[in-house]
């Protein structure tokens, strides 16, 4: 549906984004992650064709945007960061003048416009001048206008920024539900807003992908040092150093409190120590209480992932999108 | 088309929610109204040679000065505004060309531009209630604003296209409008007359005086036009750069 490949653009020299590529496929909402100034912004203009990339190519819904951006855009809903409409306008007029510029045929205008109004709860202003709105109503007046020529895809640039928290909840809910008959491309930089919306993620850091998958398995791929709490009941203060002989631990710490002992356990990476501390336990005759894995949260991937120098870690190839397929092995648009 | 027609629309009428609009239309009326009145005036003293009124109404340099200013302030928030606000991108990511946009917008505001005209025809109508008036060169008087008022615009189109700030845009605007008049005054201080001759074909007044005396020369309507569309590509250049910087 949606197609970027080996993206690049550079303002006078200065790279802003190097060698992006990813697909979303239809149906599927991809957030793009990143802290401010990683290049968000600047590769979805370069999707909506807004910005001429300096190498790379765009494909929206199998037209390739360079060439023929007129068709291209016409399978495409923008919502802009910086949010600009017209104040001047009444909330109906603009929505209908963003169809007409969409080429919606006069005779369906009006239809269009009641039920992009009526999706984005803004059809009880419909007849206010925007300029007197609320800085949320607004964002959903700028979201109507997006689809109101009800787009293939959907690109919104950080769609939720400057709202309160009820509206938030309404526009998350809103886009999981345009998801039925949008590709969405969404960027933030709200890490719970990814996890509830998204279903793919895509991290963005200076202008490369440094990780893409679902909420899940980057959290999954990213947990470097898998850790599990054991809880014992009694004292048994042989415990960690019974453990740390299981292959896979790396490390364990023991605090005995209260008849129960506590070992905190970190494994090498991708090892699963469940299982062999649960039989271990069995042998030795110790009763389990508690066995549980400590994931490593969203939040704790990100600050890991933006605060480093993504050359420097093995393992993660910048650019490299391990779900989605890559463009050389590709099963779907032809190029 | 459905494109073109919107984004027209939408700027035409956008003068009429404005400040700006008004401030402009009421003070075109008390300047052109004023120039009636003094024409009015001068006509009705003995000493003055015969003329026709209305022909004088549309060459004389002080409205047409006023004019060329009130171009530039028409024109001047076109593309500007929608830069600094930010509004471009959703109009340049819709299903619409640069070119669809600059002349869309040009037209909107040549719109607005012809509208101030609309109740001056309120003075030939005085003039042929009390006297006389034939309508033959009025007509080709307002052909000759209209032409010479898309000139104005097309320039401030262009340099609207330039900056992202209005005040910046208006006095680009205005040194642009006041070059393609003063061009074909120079003639006056040229020594050659072949030079003379060229630059008459570009001298602004002598195109007002020949519509103004009804002689609708297709030249000058084609130095018009060019003109327009020459500004118009500029415009559209300079919007198509913004993607690539």
């Amino acid at each position: 549906m949606l197609e970027v490949q080996g993206l690049s653009k550079s303002f006078y020299g200065t790279p802003a984004v190097t060698d992006v590529s990813f697909r979303v496929e239809s149906g599927e909402i991809l957030g793009f992650l990143g802290p401010n100034g990683a290049g968000k912004t600047t590769t979805m203009r370069m999707i909506t064709g807004f910005l001429a990339p300096t190498a790379g190519r765009v494909t929206l819904a199998d037209v390739d945007v360079a060439r023929k951006p007129l068709l291209a855009k016409r399978a495409l809903g923008y919502l802009p960061e910086t949010l600009a409409l017209y104040p001047e306008m009444r909330v109906r007029e603009y929505v209908a003048f963003r169809a007409q510029l969409c080429g919606v045929p006069g005779r369906d205008v009006k239809a269009r416009v009641d039920e992009a109004l009526g999706k984005c709860f803004v059809d009880d202003v419909a007849s206010k001048p925007i300029g007197n709105l609320s800085k949320g109503y607004r964002q959903r007046v700028g979201l109507a206008g997006a689809l109101v020529h009800k787009p293939k895809v959907l690109v919104l640039d950080e769609p939720t920024v400057g709202l309160d928290p009820q509206q938030i909840v309404k526009v998350r809910a809103l886009i999981r539900d345009l998801r039925k008959d949008h590709t969405i491309l969404l960027s933030t930089h709200i890490l719970p807003e990814v996890e509830l919306v998204c279903d793919r993620i895509l991290i963005i850091d200076k202008g490369r992908i440094v990780a893409s998958g679902t909420p899940e398995t980057l959290r999954h791929q990213m947990s470097q040092t898998p850790s599990v709490t054991v809880a014992l009941k009694g004292e048994v203060p042989e415990a960690d150093l019974v453990f740390r002989q299981l292959p896979g631990v790396a490390a364990a710490s023991r605090i005995g409190a209260g008849g129960e002992t506590r070992v905190t356990l970190d494994g090498v990476p991708g090892a699963d120590l469940r299982e062999s501390i649960f039989k271990e336990s069995v042998t030795r005759g110790w009763t389990l209480l508690e066995l549980s894995p400590r994931e490593a949260s969203l939040e704790d991937v990100f600050v890991r992932l933006v605060s480093r120098d993504a050359a420097a870690e093995p393992g993660l190839e910048p650019g490299v999108d391990p779900d989605a397929p890559t463009p050389a092995a590709g099963t779907g648009v032809p190029s | 088309m459905r494109a073109f027609v919107a984004i027209l629309r939408r700027e035409f009428f956008s003068y009429f929610v404005s400040p700006l609009g008004y401030l402009v239309l009421t003070s075109f009326l008390l300047v052109s109204g004023w120039v009636f009145m003094v024409l009015v005036g001068a006509l009705n003293s003995p000493e003055t040679p015969r003329m026709a009124l209305m022909s004088t109404f549309f060459t004389n340099v002080f409205q047409w000065i006023f004019l060329m200013l009130v171009s530039a302030i028409i024109a001047m928030r076109l593309l500007t505004e929608e830069r600094k606000s930010g509004s471009i991108e959703t109009l340049l990511t819709a299903p619409v060309s640069e070119a669809t946009v600059v002349a869309a917008k040009f037209t909107g505001a040549w719109c607005f531009f012809l509208f101030l005209f609309v109740p001056t025809a309120i003075y030939p109508l005085l003039l042929s209630r009390f006297g006389g008036l034939d309508l033959g060169p009025v007509l080709s008087g307002y052909l000759g604003i209209a032409l010479i008022g898309a000139l104005f615009i097309s320039a401030g189109t262009f340099a609207s296209s330039l900056t992202k700030n209005q005040i910046v845009a208006a006095i680009l605007a205005f040194v642009l409008i006041l070059g393609t008049f003063i061009i074909g005054v120079a003639r006056d201080f040229l020594p050659f007359p072949e030079a003379r001759d060229a630059l008459s074909y570009l001298n602004i007044l002598e195109h007002m005086d020949d519509f103004a005396r009804g002689i609708v020369d297709t030249r000058r309507i084609l130095y018009v036009v060019s003109t327009v569309v020459f500004f118009l590509f500029l415009s559209t250049r300079a919007l198509e750069a913004n993607k690539g910087r």
